[in-house]
């Protein structure tokens, strides 16, 4: 990013020297319009091309991921995004303070939740400061617009720092290829298309960002890089909590480094000046906090910290001594000592509960089958599944195949800048292979990696191509060709292809990246550009089908409902309810207490009279529910209601699982279970259902989300009253009735 | 626990001939006594212990049983999960008597017992069991064993834990947490604590001279692309989902499924099909690149090229066919629509 501006100032010069020579006076004329004048050097010509592809990377990846606002409309997606966007709003109404302060009564009924410190501003004062920047300059635009932009606006500049880090660890060719593979790759356009607003969307920019400020920072071991990194670091540790990652593989790095003896005085002043900075600035955010020095995830960086303290003391040492068996065993002394002191410390740190341990989502990382059997509440978010390999041909596609030659060509060629990215790409694909969210982490590597093999191949190539007329005349040039194969010039002579082959192969290989394009593409505009709020389908006639149920919902219940109403609905629905209908929620999508999660999971799978206790504990007035039987729409509450069973059975050993089962089957239909045939989300899913005839031939009451005929298709309800069901009955809403009259 | 069976075996005849006429709570003694032979506390049963023990004493008796009906001959039938459930079995006895060693009380009114197929026929009839796992629970107040709680799949799930689950809400008895012996026993660790505190200097010495396994490049390229393999082809997915490699197909059990269709999910053997398959391209194309040029004959190079070049776009082509299969996604480009 810092080299941009000298690269295009570089270039206008030369282009305005050729353009104006012509027009401007006789004498300049006569002297220099000639061909050779209008005619750049080559290596002017090669700034030209590569500035020219830039710019072009730059606008596509911005333009690919509009599909959805083509599509649709301009709007915020999905659940969380609907968070980011409240409380940018919040932010650009009301000015930091009163943001970085906010204590929001309207969710988590009747706790409440401090805002301002249990969240990652970054997001929110990024979009601020456009927007705000745009004012400025007297663009009157709606914040919201701003906010669906914010995520492509970051994946155009995160292709700039990919050119830059490509360069950095390979040469200009591989950044130009990382750029232009990252802008449209998938596994990343999945977090980023216009509309979602989310951490995501300027974390992965922050992170590789950070990544390259370091590996430039360990390379010319500046203190001023380094200070940038430790400032990348700020950033990303203020946009998103996988900061995680970076404060755990930059000490994994720096300890590679000094296991295989590459340890140098760059790296010691650019680990130990990113790390202290960086962590002095991440303190500042208050959800992180004094983490950095108390949380066991971050203990790692701290420990390689002091090892590298160790490490730079030795080396003073063995200056200052010039006896090398005294040296020994003054090492072995210090080192077991120092490896002692700091299992202790550790140890004593950990027991006293100054260092808390790992948290949940940190462990199930390192062990991935933590989760399933410990924390249902992350084990059934969907983006927490393990991935499969379809997932990663659809996300990465070709990229793939690309990877272990890339990785083949980093060893190859092995310096303190391939090492890292080697690292990176193989810690994060492990991350990726046990959660599928984590393939994005994945994607700079992946696209960075495999930029070298196809910018190494393709340099090949073309070389081969070139040489070849010289071959008569010299062996050397064509030397120069095929240095990277580490072979003498004798072996030179045997060219593996001929220069046919090399036309077959980079036909090949054109071949392969359009291939990547066209699939790119396609899964962009169909796979990852819904914005899941609007829901769409075909119709029987090919037509496109528009669902807009959630929207008609909430904005009835701003409208229809007392503005202090709160609504009880499963937590993934909590941000888009306070969001869009205004209206105060029990639960949300941050899963902060999970206590509360399961108070609700167990309202909804309890009967409808114990239910109603709970309700009128938790002060609730509307009950609002997803159902998708009607329109076949499979994400909804009954599909997932066996987790709330299992989140609400997880505190209340009341809700037993294998009472909603028959045999271990999960069912509606007339088999199912008593107490699934009467729960409170059974009843309120599939109310008034059974006199409706939903398809042609199939009896009334007839679920096509689950292609049964429901079981209890006559249900009446006590305590609550249907207030309102959308026109394709996706989400209901019921009131909850007052208490009779006592007398 | 295999040697214990037959002396106890030899006892309980000895039992029968003794106890004729004594009360019911000499039987929780005998019982009690009999669990103290044991290592787990898993008292094996037979056609005559059962009769003596759950038959023939009048109703209430003074204790519950919780029989695990065991198949020895179906030990090696792996989707059974007998030897699993078994082992979890004697840790939720163990845990039992350990968790209330103070109170004999509760002690004597739960037993954990098994009963071995071969033996004990009459029993499994007796209790209608016709299929394994199979473990059920005889109250105090039952009369006929065929009324006895049995226990759902469901609570056999996570093993020992829902087992517990499962005794505590029909018995109200609490068994307590569950003790699961460490992986590694108090004195082996010790042990390789010592032993790494030992090493390391030595270690540390060698990494500072530079001539360890880790300084070699090759070790570290094929880590590299293990891990790679490792994780796109969804190897973790298989672990934490349980996997099996194939799976019998539905229609016709004869044949095997090793391609799973549906996006959401994967088999074992087609990951690592699939991994093979992107590993191979990639490396050949290193290969090509960085071997082949040190091969001196000519001919053998082209041919060797060619190979390579075929093998690289069929595996190519068969991945993209398989993906498009397996989730159902029909891959196609977009045109300026003037051109349709």
């Amino acid at each position: 990013m810092g080299e941009k501006p000298n690269q295009a100032n570089s270039v206008s010069p030369s282009a305005t020297s050729a353009a104006p020579a012509g027009s401007k006076s006789s004498d300049l004329l006569s002297r220099h319009f000639s061909i050779r004048s209008l005619k750049l050097k080559t290596k002017e010509q090669e700034l030209l091309l590569r500035v020219t592809v830039l710019c072009l990377v730059y606008v596509l990846a911005f333009i690919t991921r509009l599909f959805s606002v083509l599509r649709y409309e301009s709007m915020i997606h999905e659940f969380d995004p609907y968070f980011n966007y409240r409380t940018t709003l919040f932010l650009t109404e009301k000015g930091f303070y009163e943001f970085w302060n906010w204590f929001d009564s309207e969710s988590w009924y009747p706790l409440g939740r401090i805002i301002g410190g249990t969240l990652y501003p970054g997001l929110m004062v990024t979009a601020a400061l456009i927007y705000w920047t745009l004012k400025v300059l007297r663009f009157a635009v709606h914040i919201r617009e701003v906010c669906v932009l914010t995520a492509p606006f970051f994946a155009s500049n995160t292709t700039l720092v990919a050119y830059f880090f490509g360069k950095e660890i390979w040469d200009s060719g591989a950044g130009l290829v990382a750029a232009a593979l990252i802008a449209i790759c998938p596994g990343y356009i999945s977090r980023s298309v216009a509309g979602s607003y989310d951490n995501e969307g300027v974390a992965i920019f922050a992170l590789i960002f950070t990544f390259y400020l370091f590996v430039k920072a360990v390379n010319t071991g500046s203190l001023a890089w380094s200070l940038a990194s430790a400032f990348g670091y700020f950033y990303m540790v203020s946009a998103w909590g996988g900061y995680v990652f970076i404060i755990n593989l930059i000490p994994l790095y720096v300890l590679v480094l000094l296991i295989t003896g590459r340890y140098s005085m760059r790296l010691y002043v650019a680990y130990n000046s990113m790390y202290i900075l960086g962590m002095l600035l991440a303190m500042q955010i208050r959800f992180v906090g004094f983490q950095h020095v108390q949380s066991g995830e971050h203990m790692a960086a701290m420990g390689v910290f002091f090892l590298l303290q160790v490490f730079y003391f030795l080396d003073w040492v063995k200056h200052q001594l010039n006896d090398t068996k005294l040296f020994q065993a003054f090492l072995r002394i210090t080192v077991t000592s120092a490896v002692v002191v700091g299992a202790l410390a550790l140890g004593v740190g950990t027991a006293s509960g100054y260092i808390s341990p790992w948290t949940g989502r940190f462990y199930s990382l390192l062990d991935p089958t933590y989760a399933k059997d410990h924390i249902p509440i992350i084990a059934s978010v969907s983006e927490h599944q393990p991935t499969a390999w379809s997932s990663f041909m659809f996300d990465f596609q070709i990229l793939l195949f690309l990877f272990p030659a890339g990785l083949y060509f980093c060893f190859k060629r092995l310096s303190d800048a391939t090492i890292f990215i080697v690292m990176y790409g193989l810690t994060s694909m492990y991350f990726a292979g046990v959660m599928v969210r984590l393939i994005l982490v994945a994607t700079p590597a992946v696209c960075l990696i495999s930029a070298i093999a196809v910018s190494a191949t393709i340099k090949n190539l073309t070389q081969v191509l070139r040489a070849k007329p010289k071959i008569v005349h010299s062996c050397s040039s064509k030397g120069g060709s095929s240095a990277k194969t580490s072979s003498k010039g004798l072996l030179d002579q045997s060219q593996p292809i001929g220069k046919n082959g090399a036309i077959a192969l980079l036909f090949g290989a054109f071949y392969l990246l359009s291939k990547y394009a066209t699939h790119c593409t396609w899964v962009t505009s169909e796979a990852y550009s819904s914005p899941s709020i609007v829901l769409a389908a075909r119709g029987a006639h090919g037509n496109r089908v528009i669902f807009d149920d959630y929207r008609e919902a909430y904005f009835w219940l701003r409208q229809n409902t007392p503005p202090d109403a709160k609504v009880m609905s499963w937590w993934d629905y909590g941000y888009q309810i306070t969001a869009m209908g205004n209206r105060t929620v029990i639960v949300d999508n941050n899963t902060w207490n999970n206590t509360h999660i399961a108070t609700v999971g167990r309202a909804m799978s309890s009967y409808e009279d114990e239910a109603y206790e709970i309700m009128r504990s938790l002060d609730v007035s509307y009950v609002l529910v997803v159902f998708g039987g009607v329109t076949g729409y499979s994400s909804d509450d009954i599909n997932k209601f066996l987790w709330m069973v299992r989140i609400g059975g997880g505190v209340f050993p009341v809700i037993k699982e294998p009472d909603y089962l028959v045999n271990g089957n999960y069912r509606v239909d007339k088999g199912a279970a008593p107490k699934m045939l009467n729960c409170l989300m059974y009843k309120l899913s599939y109310y008034r259902f059974g006199e409706l005839t939903t398809e042609y031939g199939k009896p009334p009451g007839y679920d096509r989300a689950r292609g049964v005929e429901i079981g209890n298709k006559d249900i009446k309800l006590e305590f609550l009253e249907e207030a309102f069901t959308t026109s394709n009955w996706i989400v209901r809403i019921y009131k909850v009735k007052p208490p009779k009259n006592r007398w | 626990m295999v040697s214990k069976i037959p002396s106890l075996a030899a006892l309980i005849p000895l039992f029968l001939l003794l106890a004729s006429t004594v009360a019911d709570s000499d039987l929780a003694a005998e019982l009690l006594a009999l669990q103290s032979r044991s290592e787990s506390g898993v008292i094996h049963l037979d056609d005559r212990a059962v009769s003596r023990f759950l038959t023939s004493p009048k109703t209430p008796r003074p204790y519950s049983l919780l029989i695990f009906f065991d198949a020895e001959h179906l030990h090696d039938k792996a989707e059974l999960r007998l030897t699993t459930l078994k082992n979890e079995f004697a840790l939720v006895s163990s845990s039992f008597i350990a968790n209330n060693q103070h109170n004999p009380t509760v002690r004597s009114k739960l037993f954990f017992c098994d009963i071995e197929f071969k033996e004990s026929q009459s029993t499994f009839g007796l209790f209608g069991v016709k299929s394994l796992p199979h473990i059920r629970l005889v109250g105090p107040d039952l009369k006929s064993p065929k009324d006895s709680d049995q226990m759902d799949q469901a609570d056999l799930s996570r093993l020992a834990e829902s087992m517990a689950a499962f005794v505590e809400s029909k018995t109200k008895l609490s068994v307590g947490p569950i003790a699961r012996p460490p992986l590694v026993s108090k004195m082996q660790f010790i042990f390789m604590v010592a032993v790494l505190l030992i090493c390391t200097p030595f270690i540390i010495r060698r990494i500072l001279a530079g001539d360890t396994l880790l300084h070699d490049k090759k070790v570290w390229l094929f880590g590299a692309v293990f891990v790679y393999f490792f994780s796109v082809g969804g190897t973790m997915h298989n672990i934490i989902r349980n996997m099996p490699m194939f799976l019998p197909d539905r229609n016709d059990p004869s044949r095997l499924i090793f391609f799973y269709q549906g996006s959401g999910m994967q088999l074992g053997a087609e990951g690592f099909a699939v991994g093979c398959l992107y590993t191979v391209v990639g490396l050949l194309l290193a290969l090509v690149t960085h071997a082949l040029v040190r091969v001196r004959n000519r001919s053998v190079q082209r041919f060797i090229m060619i190979i390579a070049l075929f093998i690289s776009f069929w595996a190519v082509k068969k991945v993209v066919y398989l993906d498009n299969w397996k989730t159902g996604y029909r891959v196609h480009a977009f045109w300026p629509s003037s051109w349709n």
